[in-house]
């Protein structure tokens, strides 16, 4: 087992490199940077920028350094500055970057002329000196977010939308385990029967329908549409409302919901948790039941059954059991679907979730935020993937590690 | 043994029944799912309305009638009396008519961009499956290093990314000129747009067919058939698309419409957030992003612009569905 702990962490750390190193080359190409703005605007006239500026900007977005070195400064923080060992300090001299480039035109002897650029003002390491730079992704900082909180931390930005998120996933999948479970068990037990081909079809319907076409509707019929019936109705969007607002119940009472207070939160919680729990309860009683399914055609279940055991027993404790194990493969996928997983949940019902800090984050190029959440969820796959492998072993003993 | 099977015993004439060809079976029992054939004919009147439209509608696709905005389904234009029968949107489009072309264009880049993803995925998958060895380590890594990244994540930021220098990948003319035709656009970067949404969809969810074709594959490889081929002198590139690939194939097709169904889907949701094809243009997905914000005053707009992709995808998953039992062997119809 530590054998197999050491070597599967091994792997995903080379898998965390490559994939960093991929998805930063993925944004280096990533147009709408500070210079692309600036530029645009100065075609405009008086506040002409000057190379100066431009020069000091490359500076404060790194684009002045090389690519290998933007990245290795990006995601493990190296490198700050000169190395010292005692009095002495090491490779300041060092070219990482270059500052302006120069055109210059070479003229061979055999009449040849080509255009060449060639650096002006390069960047040495000892530049690099006093400027400021992440500690490193790989180690939690996650650097600074450049558009939708200007020069504040990734890290805050991430974390005051985890709460929402974790709320939105958490309750959703527990209560989807607390119906899937039961119904995929029922359906498989009771194969072909009315009930099976209800459930069936019902979320078979729900695999097909696309997330934001069911969150819109639920929109319509219960916010905007009951809203204007005069029934009681439910906010359409947001996670707390701006004004205080009332509900009225069919001319019998009024209630008034108070701006920000547990209530409102609740309010606009049930929907978009409603449609994150019919999607996953439709996807995962067919995937239950399709796995009862499989285990109760097998040999050990006629065995308990002729053994006499009684068939509640057989199927909570024999099959049902045995019909998990391929259900930890779901399970895992619930980490790293946390960043994404309800994007489009959330972006329907305005939900201030990670989902949406990505989608925002890519509409206003805001790209370090996108790469920190990419990042994030990348991680979260590995571990996912290390818990799912980790518990199988405890479900199935059959299956060793090593 | 003293018994005999039953049909050495029948009459001749009897067992001279002409034998049905294997896809004839399959189309027979594919006929006996009420709900797939049902959805068969929806698919069918979608894709023909869809391509056809500018036969089938007097409007332009992108012709402003301010004079017209917001108008209710099946209500005549107040001007020239043409019948707009689901109304007109916020800028007075009539939207049968960009439904229409929407439908054009997202069943294009859906269909597209699943054929292509299957056949990276059939022949990464064949080759894996029958060389193994290093092809197979080579390739299988490759897969797992793709799935490994987060890939809606993916797909909205390589989307961004392209569409935004949308000529950082140059794209031939005729493939252009094609695109343009088949989807009815005018522009020249619209289809670029078009092609790079395929292309990324494309190069990103061919993962699964991969898997499941290796895994056919493997099992097929072992079968006293292929050995035979082989040992007749059947060359590689015989043995795998004579005896391996038809052998391996029938999951495939379920596969695809399931996939096409997701893929379907998935540009919708894209253009719904608005990344991938933007507003001009009409998608299924950016014309619900539209309607939802104007969801308040009118809120027939999101029903209108919701239906087509809701019954579209729920005939191409029933069709799926009825693929996979006909498909079945085992399974009694």
């Amino acid at each position: 087992m530590t054998n197999f702990l050491i070597r599967r962490l091994f792997q995903m750390f080379i898998v965390i490199v490559l994939a960093s190193m991929v998805s930063y080359g993925l944004l280096y190409i990533a147009p709408g940077g500070p210079l692309l703005g600036l530029q645009q605007q100065q075609q405009g006239g008086a506040n002409r920028i000057t190379e100066a500026d431009i020069a000091r900007i490359k500076a404060r977005f790194e684009l002045d350094l090389y690519m290998p070195v933007r990245f290795t400064r990006w995601f493990i923080g190296f490198p700050k500055e000169p190395i010292t060992i005692g009095d002495q300090v090491f490779f300041a001299d060092l070219q990482v970057g270059c500052a302006t480039t120069q055109t210059v035109r070479l003229r061979y002897p055999d009449g040849r002329v080509e255009f060449a650029e060639i650096c002006a003002t390069p960047v040495t390491l000892a530049d690099l000196e006093g400027r400021r730079s992440s500690n490193g992704i790989l180690f939690g900082d996650f650097g600074l977010s450049q558009v939708i909180l200007r020069d504040r931390p990734i890290s805050t930005l991430i974390w005051s939308r985890l709460p929402y998120t974790i709320a939105l996933m958490g309750i959703s999948t527990l209560i989807t385990l607390m119906i899937a479970i039961p119904l995929g068990v029922y359906s498989a037990v009771r194969q072909y029967s009315p009930f099976d081909t209800a459930a069936t079809t019902v979320s078979f319907i729900g695999t097909s329908l696309p997330t934001f076409f069911f969150g819109l509707m639920l929109i319509l019929v219960f916010a905007v549409l009951a809203k204007n019936a005069g029934l009681p109705y439910l906010p359409p969007g947001g996670a707390t409302a701006n004004r205080d607002y009332i509900i009225p119940f069919f001319g019998l009472f009024e209630l008034t919901v108070q701006a920000g207070s547990f209530l409102d939160r609740v309010l606009h919680f049930i929907l978009p948790c409603l449609v994150l729990t019919f999607v996953s309860v439709a996807a995962w009683s067919r995937f239950i039941r399709s796995s009862m399914l499989e285990v109760l055609r097998q040999d050990y279940v006629r065995t308990a059954r002729a053994k006499g055991v009684k068939e509640r027993l057989v199927i909570l404790k024999h099959a049902f059991r045995n019909a998990l194990i391929p259900f930890i493969t779901l399970v895992a996928g619930i980490l790293p679907a946390l960043v994404a997983g309800a994007a489009i949940t959330e972006s329907v019902f305005n939900w201030p979730g990670l989902g949406r800090l990505l989608v925002d984050a890519l509409n206003r190029s805001d790209y370090t935020v996108a790469l920190a959440l990419l990042y994030v969820t990348l991680v979260l796959q590995l571990v996912g993937y290390l818990i799912s492998d980790i518990l199988y072993t405890v479900a199935d003993p059959r299956i060793r590690l090593s | 043994m003293a018994t005999t099977l039953p049909s050495a015993s029948l009459p001749l004439e009897e067992t001279n029944i002409q034998a049905e060809s294997q896809w004839a079976t399959v189309l027979r029992r594919f006929m006996r799912h009420r709900m797939a054939m049902i959805s068969a004919v929806v698919l069918v009147m979608i894709f023909t309305a869809s391509f056809l439209a500018p036969f089938i509608t007097p409007f332009g696709r992108d012709t402003i009638d301010l004079n017209n905005r917001f108008v209710l389904p099946f209500t005549p234009n107040s001007e020239t009396g043409q019948m707009h029968w689901l109304g007109t949107d916020h800028l007075g489009r009539d939207y049968f008519t960009r439904l229409l072309y929407a439908g054009r264009i997202s069943l294009t880049v859906a269909l597209v961009s699943t054929l292509f993803a299957t056949i990276i995925g059939l022949v990464l998958g064949v080759l894996a499956g029958y060389f193994g060895g290093w092809v197979d380590m080579l390739i299988t890594r490759t897969l797992e290093f793709v799935a490994t990244f987060p890939l809606f994540i993916i797909l909205l930021i390589l989307v961004t990314v392209l569409l935004e220098n949308e000529n950082l990948i140059p794209i031939p003319g005729f493939i252009l000129s094609f695109v343009m035709w088949i989807t009815a656009v005018t522009r020249e970067r619209e289809a670029q747009v078009i092609v790079l949404v395929t292309v990324v969809i494309a190069l990103l969810f061919w993962t699964g067919t991969a898997r499941l074709m290796r895994g056919m594959v493997l099992s097929v490889r072992e079968q006293p058939y292929i050995e035979s081929s082989r040992a007749l002198g059947g060359s590689h590139t015989r043995v795998m698309t004579r005896h391996i690939f038809p052998n391996a194939f029938p999951p495939i097709i379920v596969d695809f419409t399931l996939g096409l169904n997701g893929i379907l889907v998935l540009e919708s949701s894209l253009s719904f957030l608005g990344f991938g094809i933007q507003d001009p243009i009409p998608t299924w997905g950016n014309m619900l992003a539209f309607a939802q914000s104007y969801m308040f005053q009118h809120p027939w707009m999101t029903v209108v612009a919701g239906l087509p992709i809701l019954f579209t995808s729920l005939a191409i998953n029933y069709m799926g569905d009825g693929l996979r039992d006909a498909l079945d062997p085992r399974m009694k119809l």
